[in-house]
């Protein structure tokens, strides 16, 4: 019976303490207007403006200009088709190399297509006839506009000449002859190749986990730089007080993150048109343990942060690293081993996968394995850290 | 004297070195091994070939010798081959159907088909590029073994199956360097975010530390010498680190500079001049420092996105293209495709210079109100 009261009283006085530390923390967010403008401004507008950035999802209509110097029906063909399809704009007409350049330097146009003046003369004597392309380097994505839809449409010229050139075979004969072997291309969970397809469900858990870790070391900070770490003294010496600090805190963010993550989960993947294929509860059961992490990671490295605004200074750029280490951006499998052993250490790397997958490829929690049990070793390790550096911060400025 | 004096400041906290020399070198070299392969190679590919024919085969063989494709698993159906899809163990899988090769032999035009995952682009679509060419090559081998039985010689056989042949010119980047393509902008931006919120540290801290208003009265209350001497230590520093990332860029990584280093060197120190002028204006607007450095993060990070690198500008909405303006990165990114990558002339990004030369007045616009900030000399958190 005692054992049971002794129990309850324990539990009782844990959660007041949590409730305490919770009320502080909260009272010190909502009248920090720095505070406020990470955990709710950064969330509610930054998506938006990305979103916007990427809005039109892919390159159309890159522009082009063409040297003709063959001017046959050919070679006209071949630009009207260039044209015609829906990556390439054929902007103008050069009287040769010299003003397409001109034109490629003024950055009116991303790349030249070049007829050589032999061009029908070769393909009327059965040789190969070249044709150049020429695209400008600073965007992959016109190149690659440019690459596929003029490859694509030599294909067809191709395949043209060689039916009329067998004019005694049926219709049929003649496709097979050019095409033994027919294909199909599926894209798989983007179907239209889309950048904010692909970039945004990834950027959305970075900055999660950015604005959670800078506003948590900020926090964190202020506290030490202002000598305040004594008030959790009494906590502290409670049974299990550095874990009740950790608690009420953590609760604090979560309860912050949990609203903004139905926004930026839910409302702007909707009004954007991102890919939502995954199934709600499986986003809440991985978030909780996301969120967690991140919580648990910031209040870990909060150690190194001894001032408010040198946790700015010091963490903001380290989002591209983030970004680039997680596999999104840069394929998992390229990533060198050391900086994969590296990756395992940040929420993001397990977040941003686990979460593309559930939101863009529809998988469920079973399928993120290796993401949860991720997760799940950061949350224990960072916790433990967690109280080790809450315990340490307030020994040190009572001793 | 206020440059001795920021000196000892630099030298006596941490913060300013890690900021300054570590973390920008940490960034020149976590970015140039990552991407050290300069194209991602051998990423994990699924094939599910129902016709273990030695014509499917041949076509997987080829496939997996290509530099960026790895063929990791051969499945046994298609579902085995898209649950390893779903897992990321895989991001392609290419499907030869049964009955592929007796249907070639009979004339029947077989299908294969190609699954790419686009929710990781960049894996996908250089999959898509090996996986379309081979179908392609694919077809061509049956066409070429077709003429050859008929008699003709293997360059009549070409010529008849491709007789126009597009040769491609990637201008400045001829081997499609991924490295080149986003170093040579990544690497300079994010120097950039270190100087702009380092700068509004420098500047913020003085009041915070109340001695803002000593420092005025000891230069007789001129800001411009107060702006100069604390500026002049990260000038130095930053354009110190600025080299070092051409010099790794442009001469050790062979990176294209083709109007020389000189050129480059120009555009990255007035990369350095601009955010600096950048972080003083914005300390200067909202003089509360927590909050001109949540300003100044969200600015230089939406800086990555506007300048147009990875996505052009053109593709963006009209008020966006407009804004991207503003952005310094986005006047560099336009001074490093003119000058390094394509070797044009400078006066073809001559607004681009002058954008960069805008900035270095605008801290000037706000002296008096600095001054004023800082005679009050009021820290608020």
């Amino acid at each position: 019976m005692k054992i049971i009261h002794m129990f309850w009283k324990q539990v009782k006085e844990g959660l007041a303490d949590i409730f305490v530390v919770w009320r502080d923390e909260f009272s010190l967010v909502i009248h920090d207007a720095a505070i406020l403008m990470l955990f709710l401004a950064a969330p509610l507008l930054y998506p938006v403006v990305y979103s916007l950035i990427y809005s039109h999802e892919v390159a159309r209509e890159a522009k082009m200009v063409v040297v003709d110097q063959c001017n046959s029906p050919e070679t006209r063909e071949f630009r009207r088709m260039c044209d015609a399809t829906p990556d390439i704009e054929v902007v103008g007409l050069c009287a040769n190399m010299q003003e397409a350049q001109e034109a490629l330097r003024r950055r009116e146009a991303f790349g030249i297509l070049v007829f050589p003046r032999d061009f029908s003369k070769a393909l009327a004597h059965k040789e190969h006839a070249y044709v150049q392309l020429y695209s400008d380097m600073s965007s992959l994505l016109y190149y690659k506009c440019f690459l596929l839809n003029v490859t694509e449409v030599s294909l067809k010229m191709n395949k043209d000449i060689q039916v009329r050139d067998m004019s005694n075979a049926t219709e049929r004969e003649a496709e097979v002859s050019t095409t033994p072997i027919e294909y199909e291309d599926v894209a798989f969970f983007n179907p239209k190749s889309g950048f904010a397809s692909f970039l945004i469900p990834g950027f959305l858990m970075l900055l999660i986990q950015q604005t959670l870790i800078i506003g948590i070391c900020a926090l964190a900070g202020s506290i030490y730089d202002k000598k305040m770490y004594h008030v959790l003294e009494p906590i502290l010496r409670h049974r299990r007080g550095s874990f009740r600090i950790i608690f009420g805190k953590a609760l604090c963010y979560m309860m912050f993150y949990g609203i903004m993550c139905a926004y930026l989960l839910w409302v702007i993947p909707w009004m954007f048109n991102l890919p939502r294929m995954g199934d709600p509860w499986n986003i809440v059961a991985f978030m909780l343990p996301y969120l967690a992490a991140c919580i648990f990671f910031g209040m870990s490295i909060s150690v190194f942060i001894k001032e408010k605004e040198t946790a700015y200074v010091l963490i903001v750029a380290s989002s591209l690293v983030f970004l680039f280490i997680s596999g999104l951006s840069w394929p998992a499998a390229s990533v060198p081993w050391y900086w994969k052993a590296l990756s395992y250490f940040f929420p993001s790397t397990f977040g941003l996968q686990g979460f593309v997958k559930i939101n863009t490829m529809g998988a469920t929690i079973p399928d993120l394995r290796t993401e949860c049990i991720g997760l799940i070793v950061q949350i224990c390790v960072y916790f433990l850290l967690a109280t080790l550096v809450y315990r340490y911060r307030v020994k040190k400025e009572c001793a | 004297m206020v440059m001795v004096r920021e000196w000892r400041t630099i030298f006596s906290r941490k913060v300013y070195i890690v900021a300054m020399v570590i973390l920008p070198i940490f960034f020149l070299l976590f970015f140039l091994s990552l991407m050290r392969d300069g194209l991602p190679q051998d990423l994990p590919t699924a094939v599910v070939d129902m016709d273990q024919s030695s014509t499917s085969r041949r076509l997987v063989r080829q496939l997996d010798a290509f530099k960026q494709t790895r063929v990791v698993v051969h499945a046994k159906d298609f579902s085995e081959a898209r649950k390893l899809m779903q897992k990321g163990t895989v991001y392609g899988i290419y499907y030869v159907p049964e009955g592929f090769e007796q249907e070639l032999l009979s004339f029947k035009q077989p299908r294969v088909s190609f699954y790419t995952n686009n929710a990781f682009i960049v894996a996908g679509s250089m999959l898509f590029r090996d996986m379309k060419t081979i179908s392609i090559l694919g077809s061509a081998a049956v066409g070429r073994e077709l003429r050859l039985a008929k008699g003709q010689t293997m360059e009549q056989a070409m010529i008849e199956l491709q007789p126009i042949v597009v040769d491609t010119h990637p201008l400045g980047n001829p081997q499609l360097n991924y490295a080149v393509y986003l170093c040579n902008v990544l690497l300079p931006g994010l120097l950039s975010v270190m100087i702009v919120l380092l700068t509004v540290y420098a500047f913020g801290v003085e009041v915070k530390t109340m001695r803002s208003r000593k420092l005025l009265d000891a230069v007789d209350d001129d800001i411009i010498s107060v702006l100069v001497g604390k500026l002049l230590p990260y000038t130095l520093t930053f354009m110190l680190m600025a080299t070092l990332y051409d010099v790794v860029l442009y001469r050790y990584m062979g990176f294209p500079c083709n109007n020389g280093l000189p050129n480059m060197l120009l555009n990255s120190y007035l990369l350095v001049l601009a955010s600096q002028a950048l972080g003083v204006f914005l300390y200067s607007l909202v003089p509360i420092m927590s909050i001109s450095l949540s300003l100044s993060a969200f600015i230089t990070m939406l800086s990555f996105s506007i300048s147009g690198f990875t996505f052009p500008v053109g593709e963006m909405p009209s008020l966006l293209q407009t804004w991207a303006n503003v952005f310094p990165l986005r006047h560099y990114f336009l001074l490093y495709a003119n000058n390094g990558l394509n070797g044009y002339p400078c006066y073809y990004v001559w607004s681009s210079y002058i954008a960069m030369l805008i900035y270095l007045f605008l801290p000037i616009l706000l002296s008096r109100r600095l001054r004023n900030v800082y005679r009050t000399d009021t820290y608020k958190p």
